[in-house]
């Protein structure tokens, strides 16, 4: 190579390092959190701010408890929150608390080895009254405590129930025959002004974990011959006109909120997250509808509620710089004074307890009679979906074929050999 | 950039000699022109090299790995080609992902050709005839996604409405059925894409010169003559590029189908893409899913090949 004349070289040098200087700028970022008065600031993860009250009600309550800790919400777009965590933490981010928006994410980050261990604030929680804490549990070790438990009940409109002459307490004692008759019995009109009998929500959890939680079938066993007869009587309301077609909700993009809240269907099992938005709306005019909260029906009537649902919990980053002061925050949210928190924002805490229900049973506009009442105290809440290193999996097959067995493109039979053959083969 | 106002400097300061002892030798000089188009490739070369070449080259490394994106890498061989040789899935969106290009390339191309000769002519109101069809374009694709859906809902969509009018009993269920899912889609992206390349076809257009036409016109050539002699001929370099992005972006077609169908029902619309963002970002696979994306990679990397050779050997 000839010689270059050194300004040469210092100036093409110089450019180069401007132009990663202005590459990497965006992407440092600063760790200053100490803010003044010796104040230590968190950053906690979390979906949907301004819509999802229960983490404002808990950082106000947190912050008023420990004057010393101010915490600041990483708000994410709900849809997209376990892929940006994902990145985000691929990228080794140190967002202090971690909210675990299910427990299948949970299973990924805890494997990986990017949560702190909470095991001993763990083993000061009841495991009788924090509902979901078992499934936190990997080999003994916990890597994020609950603080909201949700599960599945079936939402009522009271004045469609009134104007077809059935009494509210039928209701508390439904079997899934008994809510099929009143489905069809309660659907109405035409076209437009149609009201169904019920509305069932696209996800596959709604046929399929219904199933398994109340015949104790294994969701990741790869034999799914216990899905039948609640597919079957989905299907046959779906044909019956008393559903509103799962083809036309998918494809519309129906939100069951809409369905619901404009009194376009009478009966929609669903998670209790939906009394919160329901309460909301109510309150700030949103909605007119007068509903009501029943248990969700079960296969035979004997009196016990069995239904399922999913845990949402907190946990701390490994790189979390205030980990400390993070995990304060994750064991307040569990304890009773978070619990009672999260009931006075309308939202079903982990932690259960008679003084705990009394206070979300206090709040303005909950449904108060008996039936309401039998349905936030349901006699076993069955996980969602076991989480093991095969649930990602199997999730998307059982999604896949639900689709198929939805849109009569399989038949129930056929779409169910297919998802038993399509597990044991795929998922090893 | 920064060496362009260096060089002089290094030149002798006085005008260069016809023929004197200190004039530049040429390989002095040629090597001073290369450092001079480098720095001028360099800003932009920077910025390709750490955001796509190094990407794409820890990729290929990605994909002999076992990665979650966390925990130290583990060497696994080719354990990932031959976990994709055995899943269904992969051969599912392969094919899947064949027929979309087979049906969108085809397609695209025609109705880009069709609608520039139509609106290449001096009529009222043309640019209004333009813009409309290049609007689909520029719409934000959810909002696409959302009203072609809306339109091609099976029970209470205008488009089975329509066909149950015209006196189609059986409309197709369209995003809904597992044989007209596909098509569906196809028909909406044509529908977004082709604005775009119909905007190139009539800039290719305008190149042709008007004498050519009025020679034919006088030798009693018909319009269809006259287009297939002169107008297709006279855009070949056009239909080069376009053939090559429209193959390209049929491959690698993403959001569309994501927002459309999220590759249902079942897996009928189900992608490379889609795989591997699924294996990916949702799974945290990323060797496996670095894998898939070095497949989907050669395939583009081959058509677009076999295409400059033909084009190559179409010119001669």
């Amino acid at each position: 190579m000839k010689r270059r004349p050194l300004s040469t070289v210092v100036s093409t040098l110089a450019a180069t390092a401007a132009a990663l200087a202005l590459l990497t700028a965006c992407g440092g970022g600063s760790s200053d959190s100490q803010a003044a008065g010796g104040k230590t600031t968190v950053k906690l993860a979390l979906w949907n701010y301004a819509t999802t009250p229960e983490f404002k009600a808990l950082i106000d309550g947190f912050e008023k408890a420990n004057p010393d800790i101010h915490v600041e919400p990483v708000d994410i777009l709900s849809d997209d929150y376990n892929e940006k965590l994902t990145t985000m933490l691929a990228g080794g981010d140190s967002t202090d608390i971690l909210t675990m928006k299910n427990v299948i994410g949970y299973a990924q980050y805890a494997n990986r080895g990017q949560l702190l261990p909470l095991t001993d604030e763990a083993s000061k929680l009841d495991p009788a009254k924090q509902s979901g804490l078992d499934a936190y549990k990997i080999e003994d070790k916990y890597f994020a405590l609950p603080y909201r438990q949700d599960f599945w009940v079936l939402y009522y409109n009271k004045t469609l129930l009134k104007q077809a002459g059935v009494p509210e307490s039928k209701l508390e004692n439904l079997t899934w025959s008994d809510y099929a008759a009143l489905a069809k019995s309660l659907t109405k009109g035409d076209g437009g002004s149609k009201v169904y009998g019920a509305y069932q929500h696209t996800w596959r959890s709604v046929v399929q974990a219904t199933a398994a939680a109340q015949s104790g079938g294994d969701l990741l066993g790869g034999d799914y011959g216990f899905f039948k007869d609640q597919y079957q009587m989905t299907l046959d309301l779906q044909k019956a006109g008393a559903l509103l077609p799962w083809a036309t909700a998918s494809t519309q993009k129906v939100t069951y909120n809409s369905m619901f809240s404009t009194g376009k269907a009478a009966l929609m099992p669903m998670g209790t997250w939906y009394a919160a938005t329901l309460l909301a709306d109510t309150k700030s005019g949103k909605t007119k509808v007068d509903w009501g909260v029943a248990p969700l029906p079960q296969r035979q009537a004997d009196g016990k509620v069995t239904t399922f649902g999913s845990p949402t919990a907190f946990a701390v980053n490994k790189n979390s710089k205030h980990a400390d002061a993070a995990k304060k925050f994750v064991a307040w949210a569990a304890s009773e004074e978070g619990a009672t928190t999260i009931a006075k924002a309308g939202v079903t805490p982990s932690l259960q307890s008679q003084t705990i229900l009394d206070t979300y049973f206090a709040l303005p506009g909950v449904p108060q009679d008996a039936v309401a009442k039998k349905a936030f105290k349901p006699d076993q809440v069955v996980l969602e979906m076991p989480v093991t290193d095969k649930t990602a999996d199997v999730d998307t097959i059982l999604t896949e074929e639900h689709e198929l067995i939805m849109t009569g493109e399989k038949s129930l039979d056929a779409g169910l050999a297919e998802m038993s053959k399509r597990v044991k083969n795929e998922v090893g | 950039m920064t060496s362009t106002t260096v060089a002089p400097a290094q030149a002798p300061s006085q005008p260069p000699s016809k023929a004197g002892p200190k004039a530049p030798s040429p390989a002095r000089r040629r090597w001073r022109s290369i450092r001079l188009g480098w720095s001028f490739i360099l800003p932009n070369f920077l910025g390709f090299a750490t955001l796509t070449l190094i990407p794409v080259l820890a990729s290929l490394a990605l994909s002999f790995l076992d990665w979650d994106s966390y925990s130290t890498p583990k060497w696994v061989g080719l354990a990932n080609v031959d976990r994709m040789i055995h899943n269904e899935t992969f051969w599912t969106a392969l094919r899947n992902t064949a027929y979309y290009a087979l049906g969108h390339v085809p397609l695209t191309l025609c109705a880009a050709l069709g609608f520039a000769v139509l609106l290449n002519q001096k009529l009222r109101g043309v640019s209004f005839f333009r813009t409309a069809l290049f609007f689909p374009y520029i719409t934000s694709l959810v909002a696409v996604a959302v009203v072609w859906n809306m339109l091609l809902s099976p029970d209470v969509g205008p488009v089975n409405q329509l066909l149950r009018a015209i006196g189609i009993d059986h409309p197709p269920g369209w995003t809904t059925s597992t044989t007209w899912a596909m098509p569906a889609v196809i028909l909406a992206s044509v529908w977004r894409d082709l604005g775009y390349y119909m905007i190139l076809y009539l800039a290719g257009l305008q190149t042709i010169p008007g004498e050519l036409y009025e020679a034919a016109q006088v030798d009693g050539a018909s319009a269809w003559q006259r287009f297939w002699s002169i107008t297709v001929p006279s855009l070949r370099p056009t239909t080069f590029f376009v053939l090559i992005m429209l193959t390209i972006s049929s491959f690698k077609v993403f959001d569309l189908i994501q927002v459309m169908t999220e590759g249902g029902p079942g897996r009928s619309t189900l992608v490379l893409s889609q795989v591997i963002f699924r294996e990916g970002i949702t799974q945290g696979r990323f060797g496996y899913s670095s894998a898939v994306s070095m497949v989907l990679f050669v395939i583009v990397l081959t058509i677009t090949l076999v295409q400059f050779r033909l084009q190559r050997r179409s010119e001669r």
